[in-house]
């Protein structure tokens, strides 16, 4: 009696679950929204752009929360004229991947160390309780070897604010101002392949996100088109790289002249790798690779038994 | 044998051996200089120090700093004043014993550094990293696990930061009127306690030779304020003496001789272990980001295409 008695609790709690998120990705909202918070303007775009491309060629509305300025990574350019340029070209990047709106929080590159934790887990917390989604993607602040460390920063405040506004009590000011609590049933934690253990999970499927590699094959062009438009950031990259090679006496015949050709063709070279990577041992030719947190991360394993 | 003896001893025989991890050679260096940024005076000297890769960087002719960021005012039995005096005094000792040109130490307050803005022993980092245009950094593993000193997370943190900001032209961009240009650190090998969980993931052994764990073993126990007593050797061999035993190389030496000379053997066998997993005969393990590190999807390209001039 007692173990059909559990069983119908169980079932009732899974169904109810389920219907408050849905059983599909859609579905806390009307329609499905997709948030994507990035410390800066390459990164999500890198390890995620082709995932979040095809959420939002399926339907899905797509926001930006960029979290720094991205005033650092130029090449003969002032900090403020970095910022301005690549404020323009990651909302051109954002538009290529049908993002609807993006929010850059103004935050200098490089330096969230000095920036309280929980006044950037409440800029972010902002956002979720605003926009509602379905879907969060965040900076994986669990992946080693990930040099940005602003990354690190931002995935650490974003995993927390996810959690922060399901709870009332958390920033009580924003819920007179009509911004209630809010379950982002999905999360996707994302990271470049720095990491050797990224494909481990780091425990069993109970509340703990899971490896997940996706297809990207169908919007591998968007992918590409997205990161090439982030024109400040891949010549800083090409001249770094032209700079380290000629300081070591060494050169790379493809950028033996640095111009709009070249350096898209270095970015070509890297967005084809990388999916290569994500893709290996998988069924896919291309793909991105995620520790993923889906519904069944709300229900414990003991009740989905 | 019993049946249950041999069969563990077929499935032991049946296990896979761990993985060896593969040699790592000195970089080409083609700036023969490499900084050695850590909190405290000791961290370059014990068991899971970068002593013996000191001395190999030497010996292949580079030129080596010492970045002490703590004044290791808590590290000794004579209090704050004379335990930092007596502290960086040992440190300029054992560091010169492998061969470092220098000590530059940055006098942040031991064992205080979480209240300290990473940003600003960041910059400190940033400067010197720009000043000295390294070849090759070491230090603790700015992602690693478990490390329950506070000095050890912060000023890795501060390394992590520094090595990727210092590339950057509009980081301190005051710097440029010193003539400091943005530099980009081709050589990081970072070590931690590898026993502390998952985190740490070495990826490569430097293989030394019995001089460079030589060195080593004597740099540890140069760190006299906090290395040796007489007392430890004393009561060793009260202990050795109760069960029956002695040591023929500690005869005539006198208790604090006694226990230096342990504790050289402590740094021996913590070599040798690390040798005897790896198929050498002693060595030192790290997590090695090489030059291309930054960009996982360019790494084999630049490899494969770039070429001298």
């Amino acid at each position: 009696m007692n173990f059909l008695k559990q069983r119908m609790t169980t079932t009732l709690l899974v169904a109810s679950l389920l219907l408050v998120f849905g059983s599909s990705p859609a579905a806390a909202a009307d329609k499905k929204v997709v948030l994507v918070i990035t410390a800066d303007a390459s990164d999500y775009i890198l390890a995620a752009g082709g995932t979040i491309a095809k959420m939002l060629d399926a339907g899905a509305e797509g926001y930006l929360v960029r979290v720094t300025n991205d005033d650092k990574d130029s090449w003969d350019l002032t900090p403020e004229e970095t910022a301005r340029r690549t404020r323009e070209e990651s909302e051109q990047a954002a538009k290529i991947l049908g993002f609807k709106e993006v929010e850059s929080l103004g935050y200098r590159a490089g330096e969230l160390g000095g920036v309280s934790p929980t006044e950037l887990r409440d800029r972010i917390l902002f956002y979720i309780r605003l926009y509602k989604p379905a879907v969060l993607f965040i900076p994986n602040p669990y992946a080693e070897y990930v040099e940005v460390l602003d990354r690190f920063y931002v995935g650490q405040a974003a995993e927390d604010a996810r959690r922060a506004a399901s709870l009332s009590n958390y920033q009580p000011p924003f819920a007179v101002v009509g911004l209630e609590t809010h379950v982002t049933p999905e999360l996707y934690y994302y990271a470049q392949p720095f990491d050797p253990r990224r494909r481990e999970a780091e425990s069993t499927a109970t509340f703990v996100p899971q490896p997940k590699a996706l297809d990207i094959a169908s919007t591998f062009d968007k992918k590409l088109r997205a990161a090439q438009a982030l024109k400040t950031i891949n010549h800083s990259t090409a001249m770094r790289i032209k700079d380290r090679l000629e300081s070591t006496d060494r050169r790379l015949p493809l950028l033996d002249e640095i111009n709009e050709e070249s350096v898209n063709r270095l970015v070509e070279i890297n967005i084809h790798k990388l999916a290569e990577i994500a893709a290996k041992d998988t069924e896919h030719s291309q793909a991105e690779e995620f520790h993923y947190a889906g519904v069944e991360y709300q229900i414990p394993s003991k009740y989905l038994q | 044998m019993k049946v249950f003896e041999l069969i563990t001893v077929l499935a032991l025989a049946a296990m896979p051996a761990a993985a060896e991890l593969p040699i790592a050679d000195i970089p080409p260096g083609h700036t023969k200089t490499f900084l050695v940024i850590h909190p405290h005076h000791d961290d370059h000297s014990w068991d899971y120090g970068q002593a013996g890769l000191i001395t190999k960087l030497v010996d292949a002719g580079w030129t080596g700093y010492y970045i002490r960021v703590s004044n290791d005012e808590k590290d000794g039995p004579h209090g704050y004043p004379h335990d930092d005096m007596v502290n960086l005094f040992e440190a300029r000792e054992a560091t010169e014993n492998l061969g470092i040109t220098d000590v530059i130490s940055l006098n942040w307050r031991n064992d205080y550094m979480d209240a300290m803005p990473i940003n600003e022993i960041r910059a400190q980092l940033i400067l010197l990293i720009r000043k000295f245009r390294p070849g090759l950094v070491t230090s603790y593993l700015p992602w690693g696990h478990y490390d329950r000193n506070p000095d050890h997370r912060k000023v890795a943190t501060a390394v992590g930061e520094a090595v990727w900001l210092a590339s950057f032209a509009n980081v301190h961009p005051e710097h440029r009127k010193l003539g400091l240009r943005p530099y980009r650190v081709p050589n990081k090998f970072y070590s931690q306690r590898f026993d502390y969980g998952k985190g740490y993931e070495p990826n490569v052994i430097v293989e030394l030779s019995e001089s460079n764990v030589r060195r080593k073993a004597r740099s540890y126990w140069v760190h006299r304020n906090v290395r040796l007593s007489g007392s430890t050797g004393r009561r060793m061999r009260a202990l050795l003496k109760e069960q029956g035993l002695e040591i023929p190389e500690l005869e005539g030496l006198s208790d604090i001789e006694a226990h230096a000379r342990m504790q050289e053997w402590s740094m021996y066998d913590a070599a040798r272990k690390v040798g005897r997993e790896n198929g050498v005969e002693y060595g030192e393990m790290f997590s090695r980001l090489g030059e291309w590190h930054p960009w996982p999807g360019l790494k084999d390209y630049l490899e494969s295409n770039a070429v001298d001039q």
